[in-house]
C-alpha cells in the first residue's frame, strides 16, 4: 500500500519536480509541459485509494467496467549525469472539503514523494505553484522563489526575472504557501533535503476564474531551464497562452471601467526587484482589493 | 484483509452464503433507508455488527432530523431464516476505501457473503402516475446473465461527466469486483417532486426485485396499502390545487416543465404531503 515502483531506473545525480492542480493551474502546466518535451518515461505511482475519491466511472452495457481515480505519478528523464524525476499529481489530497492539501494525507504524501527522493538519492527538490500578486495581464509574470535553506538564497538572487518571497515590499520575510507545495518543502526540510518552490504570478483579478495561466507557467520554466542548465522550447506554452489570453480579455472587458480604471494601473508594476516603493500604494493597494472583491461577489463568487 | 479495527462485531450471524442488501440513509427520498428498514422489520433482521464513525463521518456536533438529534450509524442485521445480511449507514464523508473494505471485511469474513445488492434512486422528469422501472448496473458479466429474467433495464451506458464523481454506489461495486464478489447496483428513477419526501412506489419496486431475486416471500400488503394511500393524497392535491393539476397534467403528456415551475411543484407537492390534507 502507497509506493509502487514498476522499476528501479539507475539515475545520476537527479533532482525531483513536482506540480499538482492549483491556482490557475500555474505549476502543473509547467512541470507536465517539460515533462512531456523531454518525453520522460513514467516509472511509479503513490496508490489512490486511500488518499482520493474516484474521479470517473465508465459502464458500459450495464456493466461497470473500470473505476478512475486520481493519479500521483513518477517519471524520469536520463540526461546524463543531471537526471530529472518528475512527480505529477492529478488532485492534491485534502481532507474536510478543502481545496489544498493539509491534515493527514497530505503528509503522508509529501512523505511518500520523499521516500523517492531518498531512495533514487536526489539533491534538490522543486516544486511549483501560482503566486497571487498585484499585477496585469498584460504584463511578464515573475517568480516568486522560496528556498527550505538558507544557502540556497544567493543561488535563487542570481535568476532572472525572480525575486524572494521574503524580498517582496511589504511582506517582512513572512508569507505563507499553502497545499503540498509548502508541505513538500518543509517536509523536505524535515528530512534534511534541499528544496526550492517556485510560484508564478497570476494577476488577482484572474486567481477566481477557472482558466489555466499559461505565461506564469512560462515564467516559471523558464527559472527552471536556467537552473537545471538545460534547454528547452517553450513555444508550446506560447500557443496556450494565446488561446487563454483571448478569453481573458473577453473576462477583462467586462469588468466596470472604474475597477478596470484601477487594474491598468496595475501595468506599471513590473520591477522584479520591487527595491524602491512601487508605483502602487498600500491605500490604493488596499482599495483594487476591495474593489476587486467587490466585483467578484457581484458575479456570484469569481467562478 | 483490512485493518478490523473499526469494526464492532457484537455476535457471528450464523448465516452459510448469503446475499447483502445495502442502503444509504441520505439517499433521494429516503429510498435505500425506508428499503432496507422494511426488510429488517419484515424479516427480523438482528443487529450484529457496526462501523464505528470516527474515522468516516464529521463529529463536530449532531444533525436534527425530525426535531431528533441524529448520530451517524452503519449496522448490520442478519435476517437468518432469509440467508440475507442487511446493512444500514449514512454515506461516509471521508477515507471512502477504508470504510468500504470495512463493509467487505464484516460481509466476507464473518457472513461469507456471495452477492451484493446496493439500492440507489435518482431523478425522474415524469410524473408520479407513471410506472416505475428499475435499472441495474453489475460488476460481471455473469451476474447480468442471471439477472436477464427479471424485469430490469441492464443495458445501461454512462460516463461520469466533467466536474461530477461517481456514487458510492459505484465505488461499492468496484471494489466487491476486487473481492470476487458478484454486485448489482439497482436505481430506481424517482419523480422529482417526490425527490424530498417518500415514494412508497418505488420502495416497493426495489423491494419486489429483491423479494423474487432472494425468494423472500414478503406480503407486500401494507406497502400496497400506504401506495394507495399516497396516490389518494396526491389526487386530491391535483384536484385542490389546479396548478398542481396543471404540472402534473403535462408531465404525464411528455412536457417539460421551466425550472420555475418544477420548483414550484416541488414545493407545493412537498408541503401538501408534509402537512396533510
Amino acid at each position: 500500500m502507497g509506493l509502487r515502483l514498476y522499476q528501479e531506473p539507475q539515475l545520476e545525480n537527479p533532482i525531483l519536480v513536482a506540480g499538482w492542480p492549483g491556482i490557475g493551474n500555474i505549476g502543473i502546466i509547467a512541470v507536465d509541459t517539460l515533462r512531456g518535451i523531454l518525453e520522460a518515461e513514467e516509472f511509479g505511482e503513490i496508490e489512490p485509494w486511500d488518499f482520493f475519491y474516484p474521479n470517473r466511472v465508465l459502464i458500459r452495457k450495464g456493466v461497470l467496467e473500470y473505476l478512475e481515480f486520481p493519479s500521483s505519478k513518477f517519471y524520469f528523464k536520463s540526461m546524463g549525469g543531471k537526471d530529472i524525476i518528475f512527480f505529477i499529481g492529478e488532485e492534491q489530497p485534502t481532507e474536510g472539503g478543502r481545496v489544498y492539501a493539509e491534515g493527514r494525507k497530505a503528509y503522508r504524501m509529501a512523505n511518500l514523494v520523499l521516500d523517492v527522493v531518498e531512495k533514487f538519492k536526489c539533491s534538490r527538490i522543486y516544486t511549483s505553484g501560482a503566486a497571487v500578486a498585484l499585477t496585469h495581464h498584460t504584463t511578464k509574470p515573475r517568480v516568486w522563489a522560496v528556498p527550505n535553506n538558507e544557502s540556497l538564497v544567493p543561488e535563487i538572487r542570481g535568476y532572472a526575472n525572480t525575486v524572494l518571497m521574503s524580498d517582496i515590499e511589504g511582506r517582512g520575510g513572512h508569507g505563507n504557501i499553502t497545499g503540498l507545495n509548502g508541505l513538500l518543502l518543509g517536509v523536505a526540510k524535515k528530512r534534511g533535503c534541499e528544496a526550492i518552490c517556485l510560484m508564478g504570478e497570476i494577476p488577482v483579478y484572474l486567481q477566481g476564474l477557472p482558466l489555466s495561466y499559461p505565461k506564469a507557467s512560462k515564467s516559471v520554466l523558464e527559472v527552471l531551464n536556467h537552473s537545471l542548465k538545460i534547454e528547452v522550447n517553450l513555444d508550446k506554452l506560447d500557443e496556450l497562452d494565446q488561446k487563454v489570453e483571448r478569453r481573458i480579455e473577453e473576462f477583462y472587458q467586462q469588468i466596470p471601467l472604474e475597477i478596470k480604471g484601477q487594474l491598468d494601473r496595475l501595468k506599471q508594476v513590473t520591477d522584479a526587484q520591487q527595491a524602491e516603493p512601487g508605483p502602487i500604494t498600500e491605500e490604493e493597494e488596499k482599495r483594487i482589493m476591495e474593489d476587486v472583491e467587490k466585483f467578484f461577489k457581484k458575479r456570484g463568487g469569481g467562478g | 484483509m483490512s485493518q478490523e479495527y473499526p469494526i464492532k462485531i457484537y455476535k457471528e450471524p450464523d448465516l452459510r452464503r448469503p446475499s447483502l442488501v445495502l442502503g444509504w440513509s441520505e439517499d433521494m427520498s429516503n429510498l435505500g433507508r425506508k428499503a432496507t428498514g422494511y426488510l429488517n422489520r419484515k424479516l427480523n433482521g438482528q443487529e450484529f455488527a457496526e462501523i464505528e464513525p470516527e474515522d468516516f463521518f464529521p463529529l463536530g456536533g449532531v444533525a436534527i432530523e425530525g426535531n431528533l438529534a441524529q448520530f451517524p450509524e452503519s449496522k448490520f442485521y442478519a435476517c437468518r431464516e432469509n440467508e440475507l445480511v442487511v446493512f444500514q449507514s449514512g454515506s461516509p464523508g471521508a477515507e471512502w476505501h477504508k470504510f468500504l473494505n470495512a463493509v467487505f471485511d464484516v460481509a466476507e469474513h464473518h457472513c461469507q457473503v456471495k452477492e451484493l445488492y446496493t439500492i440507489g434512486a435518482m431523478v425522474s422528469l415524469s410524473a408520479h402516475t407513471a410506472p416505475r422501472r428499475l435499472l441495474a448496473v453489475v460488476n460481471s458479466a455473469e451476474i447480468k446473465d442471471v439477472l436477464s429474467q427479471y424485469e430490469l433495464a441492464r443495458d445501461l451506458d454512462y460516463q461520469t461527466p466533467p466536474g461530477e464523481r461517481p456514487t458510492l454506489n459505484s465505488f461499492l461495486l468496484w471494489i466487491a469486483k476486487g473481492r470476487n464478489i458478484l454486485g448489482v447496483s439497482l436505481w430506481v428513477p424517482i419523480p422529482f417532486y417526490l425527490a424530498t419526501v417518500e415514494d412508497v412506489q418505488a420502495q416497493k419496486k426495489v423491494l419486489s426485485f429483491l423479494n423474487d431475486r432472494l425468494d423472500l416471500k414478503i406480503d407486500f400488503s401494507d406497502l400496497d396499502h400506504e401506495i394507495r394511500e399516497q396516490n389518494e393524497r396526491l389526487a386530491r392535491a391535483r384536484s385542490h390545487f389546479p396548478q398542481i393539476d396543471d404540472y402534473i397534467n403535462r408531465l404525464e403528456s411528455n412536457l417539460v416543465l421551466s425550472e420555475e415551475e418544477n420548483g414550484e411543484l416541488i414545493k407545493k407537492v412537498e408541503e401538501y404531503l408534509r402537512e396533510g390534507d
